[in-house]
């Protein structure tokens, strides 16, 4: 793509996030999403095939709706309370609709059949934005509503998606359904969070941005999307198959990794509240995470998986990839549990 | 609550029906959207008018604005469908399944 249309087009999702999450006045908020999804189509289609169209038409129409459900509850509460104003609290039939509405753009189950079908016809680059990034501005409203969220219906969508995010993922070998999955279970844990303490949801949100900006620039740097490629990093890069090990198995959430911070933070909250059998359910469905998390690991970084070439190792020759973000982003998504103290400086 | 909450809401909600649960053409689920957006215009105007909420008058074209953007680009996904497969039949949109 053109340098300078590109940089205008990332100029504008980049505003657009920002001009949600700091916005006093619902109309602005909805101008920000419109403004995200008009300039995040583009980049989605940066390689044009007809399964990158077919991803740009299915985000294109579920974010559509979803902004119109979310003028929707713009409108119920200027009918209810007359005002335009983030700060006060909504009018109990918007504040459902607003949820249904950012379940849709985060993807949240029973509204999910699109994010594994999106990120499977995008370039790697494109869908590390779209699973990252376009979280932000959907849970930053839904931080804003948090207080008025009706917990009946937070608590189903929590509960759905970290069992489709567990199930769904146990039969893909493509490399991003596996993280559109693992996305959808996250913001799974993420609403689950929202309800009691929606600190902890933004820590979730957080890390889990932090560990799959990780895995994914792990896999652009191989430019794998498949099991099978991913398992001849042996061959290219040995040492990123112990990268993709710690990664992984943070990302499924076991200490003594980054991972294990948010889930462990967030079944004390909910605990907190007398709340046993939820933390339960969500942590049986994070160990199907964890299965297949395991089994990339298994044949990337345990076993020598036989390859086509008959060497060692592949010709060393002059990297041609920028990896220079990549080890602090390594660091960070496996040694940040030490630092979980300072979390008492949320309170 | 006044008659024409409950039309705009019902005429939302079958606008948000069609888009839903249309059958084969993408077409139609680019004009639910714009009745969508339709009667969230009206349900506005009319709230706005009702309370002499005087600058708040331009929202509703602002909104208009954006939903017609966003319609631009609806079509424009709808031309590159139809370049490939010839109709906007959704059910060849199936390159992507699981």
């Amino acid at each position: 793509m053109n340098p300078f249309a590109l940089i205008i087009i990332m100029l504008t999702v980049v505003l657009g996030t920002l001009i949600v999450m700091t916005s006093s006045h619902w109309l602005m908020v909805w101008i920000g999403f419109e403004m995200n999804m008009l300039a995040i189509i583009p980049i989605l289609m940066k390689k044009y095939n007809p399964r990158s169209m077919e991803a740009c038409t299915k985000y294109f129409l579920t974010q559509a709706t979803a902004s119109m459900l979310l003028m929707l509850a713009i409108t119920i509460n200027l009918v209810h309370s007359g005002q335009w104003s983030t700060m006060k609290p909504l009018d109990p039939t918007a504040s459902i609709v607003m949820t249904l509405a950012m379940a849709m753009k985060l993807g949240l189950a029973p509204f999910h059949f699109w994010v594994p079908e999106v990120a499977q016809g995008i370039q790697l680059s494109s869908g590390l934005i779209l699973l990252t990034w376009q979280k932000l501005a959907p849970m930053s409203i839904l931080y804003q509503i948090s207080p008025t969220i009706n917990s009946t219906l937070i608590l189903t969508l929590s509960i759905l998606s970290v069992a489709v995010g567990g199930w769904g993922g146990l039969n893909q070998t493509q490399l991003r359904k596996i993280m559109a999955y693992s996305s959808i279970a996250h913001m799974g844990w993420m609403t689950a969070a929202m309800m009691f303490s929606p600190m902890m949801a933004l820590l979730n949100l957080v890390i889990y941005i932090i560990l799959t900006t990780t895995t994914l620039m792990m896999f652009m740097m191989n430019s794998t999307t498949t099991t099978l490629s991913l398992s001849h990093t042996w061959n290219k890069t040995p040492l990123l198959t112990t990268a993709i090990l710690a990664t992984l198995l943070s990302l499924g959430g076991l200490p003594p990794l980054s991972g294990f911070l948010p889930k462990w933070m967030i079944i004390q909250e909910l605990t907190k509240n007398d709340n046993i059998i939820l933390p339960t359910f969500m942590v049986i469905t994070a160990l199907l995470n964890l299965f297949f998390y395991m089994r990339l690991t298994y044949s990337t970084s345990l076993t020598t998986f036989p390859s086509t070439n008959n060497m060692k190792l592949k010709w060393q020759l002059n990297p041609t990839k920028t990896t220079i973000y990549l080890p602090p982003l390594i660091i960070l998504s496996t040694l940040i549990l030490p630092l979980s103290p300072m979390l008492i400086l949320l309170e | 609550m006044a008659l024409i909450y409950m039309n705009m809401t019902l005429a939302f909600t079958v606008s948000l029906l069609g888009l839903l649960m249309y059958r084969s053409h993408l077409m139609s689920s680019l004009l639910c959207l714009e009745g969508m957006m339709l009667s969230l215009f009206v349900t506005m105007a009319i709230t706005i008018l009702n309370s002499h909420l005087i600058l708040a008058s331009m929202i509703p074209i602002i909104m208009l604005v954006f939903a017609a953007c966003e319609a631009a680009l609806g079509l424009s996904l709808l031309v590159m469908v139809s370049n490939t497969y010839g109709v906007d039949h959704v059910q060849n949109l199936n390159l992507l399944q699981c």
